[in-house]
């Protein structure tokens, strides 16, 4: 039988520890050699590359203003030639540590609407997903560029939040918006708090959260000590609690 | 309509000043697994890659209405096969030399688009193929376990000939490899530099309705094939009918 993807994507307000949760995530996932892991970096300040520790030669954006800058010149375009194009670059783009590979979006700079090459660019991200057993997309605060840019539809969409009012609103309207207003497509959709002081503050939010509680992180030393030295999460070690709490979680979610 | 048959004759001059290795494409039906469309090998778990970005490449298909220009399902090799290859990463050339019927002015580019996407369409379990027909370049991975279970350029040129006969113009299809050294990849590159530029041309020919030769970035290589400068005065006499 064909292998199915599981594609997860994870959002929240800015600051909230999100880029965090994804390394931690992925450095589980890498653990698992017998499946292949895509990491997709979908924040414009590549903060998930950072976490790894890797080095990105190329983003999803400099490929599609190279192909920009070529539509500009008046070079012919055949389709079929241009998808095989940006199929090469963009697997020349991934970067790769043992089975996991990562691919950086970046930050558009070319001004007008490019939405014929976006869309190109999606097709060729979603064919390249196909290939791997887990997706993981570390998303902006906005679900809406996960459409977009990135893909069509995931498996589980995971907000991360810290404690604050303003965190946890920004979770409920990326809710709405992905849920209300079809922002992106969904088949599950939780929250994971982050930073929490106990677990009765934890108690205190989960009786209006609107959204699934997936799990929870203290407010957590060596994550700290890891994003100030700029260690790479690969490195973190399995014992410590944030990792088995996100590993908990994937396997609740079964990815694991 | 033949656009290469001066660089039929410079290919087969450059294999035989080589150390040449004669292999044939099976003429059975290819037993090798399914990839099943993942077919993303990573470094982890690759054995060899040939023509990364990071070194020499070339990649291009030729074709002939002239049967005695190729040896039917003989695959030609220059340098290792995939199994004795002494580092992970090799150069590449890639010339698939096709025997086909019916290639007429009209039909010709569409035909060659058909054939040319043959080698993404091949589906092997191990084998990843990245190319780009515009830079004349293939990329290709194959993974440890494929190695294992025997993949070399006999499997590779056995499925492809395959595919490309299944299409009722292609008769006859030879292959040459080469993973010596850049160097040969890269005489191989001069030789066919102009594979790519003669293909757009007649493209561009087709698709244009008034193109400007003066201007066009094509113009010496109508210059040089017979056949372009036909297409180019019929088009030329057709304008000057029309416009009385």
């Amino acid at each position: 039988m064909d292998k199915k993807t599981k594609i997860i994507a994870l959002c929240g307000k800015g600051g909230v520890g999100k880029t965090s949760v994804s390394a931690l995530m992925i450095k589980n996932l890498a653990q698992r050699k017998d499946l292949k892991v895509l990491a997709i970096d979908a924040d414009p300040a590549v903060g998930l590359c950072t976490a790894l520790g890797v080095q990105i030669k190329k983003t999803v954006d400099d490929i599609r203003n190279d192909l920009i800058n070529s539509i500009k010149k008046g070079e012919s375009q055949d389709k079929a030639a241009t998808l095989n194009m940006l199929d090469y670059e963009l697997f020349d783009a991934l970067t790769e540590y043992d089975n996991i590979g990562l691919l950086a979006i970046g930050r558009p700079e070319s001004e007008g609407c490019f939405c014929k090459v976006n869309s190109l660019l999606k097709d060729i991200i979603q064919d390249l997903a196909k290939n791997f057993d887990v997706v993981l997309i570390d998303g902006e605060a906005g679900v809406e560029q996960i459409n977009r840019r990135v893909m069509k539809t995931v498996d589980h969409l995971i907000m991360i939040s810290d404690t604050s009012a303003k965190g946890v609103n920004v979770a409920s309207t990326i809710k709405h918006l992905a849920q209300d207003n079809k922002a992106v497509d969904y088949k599950s959709m939780g929250m994971i708090l982050n930073r929490a002081r106990d677990e009765s503050e934890v108690s205190n939010i989960k009786e209006n959260l609107p959204i699934q509680l997936l799990g929870w992180l203290p407010e957590d030393d060596l994550i700290r000590e890891f994003d100030f030295q700029g260690r790479s999460f690969l490195d973190f070690p399995d014992s410590a609690g944030a990792c088995k709490t996100v590993k908990q979680i994937i396997q609740d979610l079964q990815i694991l | 309509m033949e656009l290469f048959g001066e660089t039929f004759l410079d290919i087969r001059n450059y294999i035989e000043g080589k150390n040449c290795r004669s292999l044939a494409a099976a003429e059975q039906n290819n037993a090798w697994p399914l990839g099943k469309g993942r077919n993303v090998v990573l470094s982890d778990e690759m054995a060899v890659e040939l023509g990364s970005p990071q070194m020499n490449s070339v990649s291009c298909l030729i074709w002939t209405q002239k049967p005695d220009l190729i040896r039917d399902g003989k695959i030609n090799l220059i340098g290792p096969d995939v199994k004795d290859s002494p580092e992970k990463s090799l150069p590449f050339g890639k010339v698939v030399l096709i025997g086909v019927s019916g290639f007429d002015e009209e039909s010709a580019y569409d035909k060659y688009k058909e054939i040319e996407a043959v080698r993404y369409s091949l589906d092997l379990k191990g084998y990843m193929i990245r190319a780009v027909s515009q830079y004349q370049r293939e990329w290709s991975r194959i993974s440890r376990e494929a190695v294992q279970k025997g993949f070399s350029f006999e499997v590779l040129g056995s499925a492809l000939r395959e595919e490309y006969l299944k299409k009722s113009f292609v008769h006859a299809v030879e292959f040459l490899f080469v993973t010596s050294s850049g160097e040969d990849v890269g005489e191989l590159q001069e030789i066919t530099k102009n594979v790519g530029r003669k293909i757009s041309a007649l493209n561009k020919m087709l698709s244009e309705i008034d193109p400007d030769c003066d201007e066009c970035e094509y113009n010496d290589v109508c210059d040089e094939v017979d056949e372009l400068k036909g297409m180019r005065k019929t088009r030329d006499e057709k304008r000057m009918n029309t416009n009385g």
